[in-house]
C-alpha cells in the first residue's frame, strides 16, 4: 500500500493518494507510514522540479495534498517520536506582503523534516531578532517577491549582526527576485529562487545532505 | 513642443519601432530603468510619490531630466482595477475613470488587494496587490454565463468597499468623489506630459490584456485555489477562459487611444505551469488575444514573467514580427537564437546586478550584453523587472545609462 500511496502521490493522483493514506493510516503503524510515505514523496516531486519536469503547479498541488493527508494523520501521531532536522524562523521580510512562494517552501520544507516557525510576512527586522532569541533556531529564511525586499533582508541582517546573533545562525534568503549577486549584497548564506533548491539547500546548511 | 523635442521624440518612436519591426534603429533602444528610486531621487517619500500629484510629477520629471531614454521612466503610479475594468467595459469614455487605483482613489473606494505607503505599509514601501479568494469554485457557471454581468453584481462588491451595496448612497457618494478626483488627477498627468513632450516624448502609453487564465487566477479565485481547479473542474476553468477573452479584449479596446498602439500583457502563471498545462488552459486563449489585438491594430508585448524557457517555443505559433517578447529571468542570449527574426525581444538588464554591483563591473555588463543582442536588431534593451528599490545606489543607475550611451550605436 505504500508503493501505491507513493506513487499516486508523485503522479498528482490526489483522489486516489487521499483515498489510500485514510486506509493506511488506520492500520497497525499506519500513521508512521503515511507521514514517512508522504515525505519520501514530497521529496521525490521536489526532485522532478528541479530536474525541470515538474513545475510550480505540481509543488502547489502536492503541498496541497500533503496538507489534506496530514490533518488526519498527524493526530493519530500523537506521543509518537518525529525526527526533526532542525529549526528554521521563517516570514516575508518588513515592507512585502506577499506570502504565496512563502507558503509553498513552507510546506516542503515541513514535509522534509524541518521544523519551521513561519513569523508572517510584513516581518519588522526586530521581530526576527526576537523569534532567534525566542526559538533558538539553527536556520532562518526570510523571503520577498518584490525588488524592495532586497534592502529589507540586507538590513534585517544587519539588525541580526547588531544583536549579536549572525553567528549562530544560517540564513538562507528566496523569492523570486533573489540571485547570487543578491545573496552577496545582503550577506546571506544561501539562496534559492524556487521552494525545491530552498529546501535543498536548507537541508545542507543544516548539515543534512 | 519646440522644434528640437519634437525631432528627439520622433528619433525615440522611429527607434522603438524599428526594434519591434525587426529591424537594426540607429541606436540600442532603451527603456530606462527606475521604479521606487524615482521618489528617492527627488528626496520624498513613497507615500508622497503616491498621494500627491505635484510632488509626483515633479519627481518623474527631475529623473527623466537627469537620465533620459527611448521612453518616459514614470515609475509604478498605482495598481490596475481590472475586475472594475471589466464590469464597466461597456462604457469606455469611464475607462480613465475605473481601470486604475491610486492613492487617493483608494481611500474613495477601498480596494481589497491594494496595499499602499503610507497606509497599510511603511511610508517607503511600494504598493502591493495582494490577491485572494473572491470567487468560489461553485460560480464558475455564472461567470461563464455573463463575465461582465458576474464581475459587476459579484466581485465588485467584494473587492471595492465602497461597492458592497451598489444601491446604498455609500456607492453613489464613492462614483461621484472618484470622478472628481481623477479630474484632479487628470489634470496633474496632462501637466507631466506636457513637460515629458518639451523633453522630447511623444505622447502614448499602453493598453493592456490579460492572458484569460491569469485574470482568473489574479483577479478571481488566487491562484493556489486555481492550480487546484485545473485538475478538478479542467472543463469549467477551459469555458471560463473563453467565457471572458472577449471582454478582456473590450477593455484592451477600451484602453487605445492616441499613441497608445500597443497592448501590454503581463503574464503571471506562464511560470506556475507545466508544459501540457500551459498548453491546454493557458496560451490557446492568450495566443487568440494576441492575434485578435492584431486585428484590432494593436501589437503585443508580452511580459514573460520568472523562467519561460518551458515554453518558449510556442512564440513560435505566431506570426513573425506580431510585437514584443519581454522577458524576465529567461535568458535574453537563449531566446534570440530561438526567436531572432520572427520576435523582438526586450530585457537584458539584472535589476539584482544594479541594485548590488558596482559600476565599473555594470559597465562590462552591458558592454558584453549588447555586443551579443544588438547584431541583427530586433532587441530593446530593458530592465527585467520594472523596478529599481528606494536604496539602489545612483553610480550604479548612472553607469547603466553610461555604457548604453557608449556600447548602444549601431
Amino acid at each position: 500500500m505504500r508503493e501505491e500511496l507513493l506513487r499516486s502521490f508523485v503522479d498528482m493522483d490526489e483522489q486516489e493518494a487521499v483515498r489510500i493514506a485514510r486506509e493506511l493510516v488506520e492500520t497497525e503503524g499506519g500513521a508512521v507510514a503515511v507521514l514517512d510515505t508522504c515525505k519520501e514523496a514530497m521529496e521525490e516531486v521536489g526532485r522532478l522540479f528541479e530536474a525541470g519536469e515538474y513545475f510550480l503547479s505540481e509543488l502547489i498541488a502536492a503541498g496541497d495534498m500533503f496538507n489534506q493527508i496530514m490533518e488526519f494523520t498527524l493526530p493519530k501521531l500523537q506521543g509518537e517520536e518525529v525526527a526533526s532536522l532542525g529549526t528554521m524562523v521563517l516570514g516575508t521580510v518588513q515592507g512585502d506582503v506577499h506570502n504565496i512562494g512563502k507558503d509553498i517552501f513552507k510546506v516542503m520544507a515541513e514535509a522534509s523534516g524541518i521544523n519551521v516557525i513561519d513569523i508572517g510576512i510584513d516581518v519588522p527586522h526586530e521581530k526576527f531578532v526576537e523569534a532567534i532569541k525566542e526559538h533558538k533556531p539553527e536556520l532562518v529564511g526570510m523571503c520577498c517577491l518584490i525588488t524592495l525586499g532586497v534592502d529589507s533582508m540586507k538590513r534585517t541582517i544587519e539588525v541580526i549582526k547588531e544583536a549579536g546573533l549572525r553567528d549562530d545562525i544560517k540564513i538562507i534568503i528566496g523569492g523570486g527576485r533573489v540571485s547570487q549577486a543578491v545573496m552577496e549584497h545582503v550577506g546571506a548564506d544561501a539562496w534559492a529562487d524556487d521552494a525545491a533548491r530552498g529546501v535543498r539547500l536548507s537541508k545542507e546548511l543544516l548539515g543534512k545532505e | 513642443m519646440a522644434v528640437d523635442a519634437k525631432q528627439l521624440a520622433a528619433e525615440r518612436a522611429a527607434r522603438l519601432k524599428a526594434a519591434v519591426e525587426l529591424k537594426e534603429p540607429d541606436r540600442v533602444p532603451f527603456t530606462g530603468i527606475g521604479g521606487d528610486v524615482i521618489a528617492a531621487y527627488a528626496g520624498i517619500t513613497s507615500y508622497e510619490f503616491n498621494f500627491d500629484y505635484e510632488k509626483q510629477c515633479q519627481a518623474i520629471i527631475k529623473y527623466v531630466k537627469d537620465f533620459p531614454s527611448d521612453q518616459p521612466v514614470i515609475g509604478m503610479t498605482g495598481l490596475g482595477n481590472h475586475v472594475a475594468s471589466m464590469a464597466f467595459s461597456d462604457y469606455p469614455d469611464l475607462y480613465p475613470i475605473i481601470s486604475r487605483v491610486d492613492g487617493p482613489t483608494n481611500d474613495i473606494l477601498g480596494v481589497d488587494y491594494c496595499r499602499f505607503p503610507g497606509r497599510e505599509l511603511d511610508e517607503n514601501s511600494s504598493p502591493q496587490f495582494i490577491g485572494r479568494e473572491y470567487m468560489s469554485a461553485e460560480e464558475y457557471d455564472e461567470l461563464i454565463a455573463d463575465p461582465v454581468k458576474f464581475c459587476f453584481e459579484k466581485i465588485l462588491p467584494r473587492i471595492v468597499r465602497a461597492f458592497r451595496d451598489m444601491k446604498a448612497p455609500e456607492a453613489h457618494a464613492a462614483m461621484a468623489r472618484l470622478a472628481l478626483e481623477k479630474a484632479k488627477a487628470g489634470a496633474a498627468m496632462r501637466d507631466m506630459f506636457r513637460q515629458l513632450q518639451e523633453l522630447g516624448y511623444a505622447p502614448g502609453g499602453l493598453s493592456v490584456f490579460f492572458a484569460p487564465l491569469d485574470f482568473i487566477g489574479d483577479q478571481l479565485r488566487d491562484i493556489p485555489n486555481l492550480i487546484k481547479d485545473l485538475r478538478r473542474y479542467p472543463d469549467k476553468v477551459k469555458a471560463a477562459t473563453e467565457a471572458v477573452l472577449e471582454p478582456l479584449l473590450k477593455v484592451s479596446v477600451n484602453a487605445k487611444g492616441p499613441g497608445v498602439e500597443t497592448a501590454m500583457i503581463p503574464l503571471h502563471l506562464n511560470e506556475y505551469l507545466s508544459p501540457a498545462l500551459y498548453n491546454e488552459f493557458y496560451w490557446p486563449t492568450l495566443k487568440e488575444g494576441i492575434l485578435r489585438l492584431a486585428e484590432l491594430g494593436m501589437k503585443s508585448q508580452v511580459f514573460f514573467e520568472g523562467r519561460h524557457d518551458a515554453h518558449l517555443e510556442t512564440i513560435l505559433e505566431l506570426p513573425a514580427g506580431w510585437g514584443t517578447a519581454y522577458f524576465e529571468k529567461t535568458d535574453v542570449r537563449k531566446a534570440k537564437k530561438l526567436l531572432q527574426g520572427h520576435t523582438c525581444i526586450m530585457g537584458g538588464i539584472d535589476v539584482g546586478m544594479v541594485i548590488s554591483s558596482t559600476p565599473a563591473k555594470l559597465d562590462e555588463y552591458i558592454k558584453e550584453i549588447l555586443g551579443e543582442m544588438m547584431p541583427g536588431g530586433g532587441f530593446i534593451l530593458a530592465p527585467n523587472i520594472g523596478n529599481l528599490p528606494r536604496e539602489t545606489p545612483i553610480e550604479n543607475i548612472r553607469a547603466v545609462y553610461e555604457a548604453v550611451e557608449k556600447y548602444g550605436k549601431y
